[in-house]
């Protein structure tokens, strides 16, 4: 009865939003998820690093400066883990639209940035569901670096001072994004990413993501 | 597929044990521990599960009964990554002789009879390096429950409670580790440990398995100074 069927197989819709730092993923789902819940849909929402196991770990290992490449690599594939089994397929198995703020692709690019082999990681979330839609927010560089310093500021590991490009904290932050857009770039044909001009309006980025969400809603594919 | 079979060039030697719990294996590993330092030898203990960084978390997680068999194995990767870098590489650098209670092959056995995919958890840890001795205890499951169950019932993951294999622990425990030791007898010849039966005495597996230390100390040019 219905021409769509989901990527992965569940009855439920995985759409997942992705780009670097700041580029405005988390205004874009909380427009989405309240776009979607008007139409009586389930939605749920899963952000990276929030699972109750091991996400703090995450937090107070950085804070302390504990992780190296590789135990960076695990701990996040492992929160992953936690998150997929225990929340994610859950509610794609019970016909939930799933919004995710973050996906695997984040891993990969920052994994790989970070000298890991790009097989080896992909390894660790081969098993992962291939989502019904992914989003890209693209942004330039010094766009990122003027809404992340005029916000946040410049967080150690997110300006891969861990890695040691350079001393220089604006430096080591400008070479870290180049090359984590670097990897996104080449995922973006790989994996098929619906890629949006991150510097239009919030408004505007929001219509086009409702109407590539709102094709598939239509094509029943929930009914 | 990468499967660290390649031989390390650090001045160090790496020594690690395997086996379930049970098979006397942390026993012999102490004993070669301590005559090692009685002879002057530098050496370093490193435990399964026991790094800084995340050990605490799994144990807690074990004890709520909140891990799936890939958090579970994903968190143990982490662990032995943690340990690996911080503790046994440098360590190897430095010339040390690093006794290891369980390494890889421990994830390998457990993770796969837990139903996690054999290549998927051998690539997780492509990044360890390949002992220059690996031992493993090879014991009946009944046996081995026997010793460590004695006043105690098996714990939740170690009796693969969480498979629901039978709501028996016992049994359940007894089901669990034949898988375990299945995936460890298979590993003999994949990755050349070395079988030794855990039924043997005390006393004997410690002759063989310093015997087999001083030879492979002696391949590296190393003598033991043991005429105390």
């Amino acid at each position: 009865m219905t021409q769509f069927k989901t990527k992965h197989g569940y009855e439920g819709l995985l759409i997942v939003i992705e780009g670097t730092d700041g580029s405005g993923k988390s205004t874009q789902l909380e427009l989405l998820k309240k776009s979607i819940q008007a139409q009586s849909y389930g939605v749920m929402v899963s952000e990276w690093k929030t699972s109750r196991l091991i996400a703090n770990v995450i937090d107070d290992a950085k804070e302390r400066n504990l992780l190296n490449a590789t135990t960076f690599s695990l701990l996040y594939a492992a929160d992953f883990a936690d998150r997929l089994e225990n929340q994610i397929i859950p509610a794609l198995k019970s016909g939930f639209i799933v919004l995710l703020d973050r996906y695997y692709y984040t891993a990969l690019a920052r994994d790989v940035v970070r000298g890991q082999d790009i097989e080896w990681v992909k390894n660790l979330y081969d098993y992962a569901p291939e989502p019904d839609l992914v989003f890209y927010l693209d942004m330039p560089v010094d766009v990122l670096m003027k809404r992340i310093i005029g916000t946040t500021g410049l967080d150690y590991y997110e300006s891969g001072r861990d890695i040691g490009f350079s001393t220089d904290f604006y430096k080591s932050f400008e070479i870290y994004q180049n090359k984590c857009l670097e990897q996104y770039n080449v995922m973006k044909s790989e994996y098929n990413f619906k890629s949006i001009d991150g510097t239009k309006s919030v408004k505007e980025i929001h219509k086009i993501m409702n109407d590539e969400v709102q094709k598939v809603l239509d094509s029943g594919v929930l009914f | 597929m990468a499967k660290f079979d390649e031989k390390h060039n650090y001045s160090g030697t790496l020594i690690c044990v395997e086996g379930i719990d049970g098979s006397g294996k942390s026993t012999q590993l102490v004993l070669l521990r301590d005559w090692l330092k009685s002879i002057g030898q530098d050496v370093i203990f490193t435990e399964w599960n026991s790094s800084e960084l995340i050990s605490q978390t799994t144990k807690l997680a074990k004890k709520k009964n909140m891990l799936s068999p890939r958090t579970f194995s994903l968190l143990h990767a982490v662990d032995f990554a943690d340990r690996l870098k911080q503790v046994i590489a440098p360590a190897l650098k430095a010339g040390f002789i690093v006794l290891a209670d369980r390494y890889a092959y421990t994830a390998f056995a457990r993770d796969v009879a837990r139903g996690v995919d054999s290549n998927w958890v051998r690539e997780v840890y492509n990044f360890a390096i390949k002992p220059d001795l690996a031992v493993y205890f090879d014991i009946e499951p009944k046996a081995a429950m026997d010793r460590i169950c004695a006043n105690r019932a098996p714990k939740f993951y170690e009796a693969g409670m969480d498979l629901k294999l039978s709501n028996d622990p016992y049994e359940s425990y007894l089901i669990f580790q034949d898988r375990v030791t299945k995936e460890y007898q298979k590993m003999v010849d994949e990755y050349g440990l070395i079988k030794l039966d855990a039924m043997d005495s005390i006393h004997s597996k410690q002759v063989t398995i310093r015997k087999m230390l001083k030879e492979v100390l002696q391949s590296k040019g190393v003598e033991l100074n043991d005429a105390i």
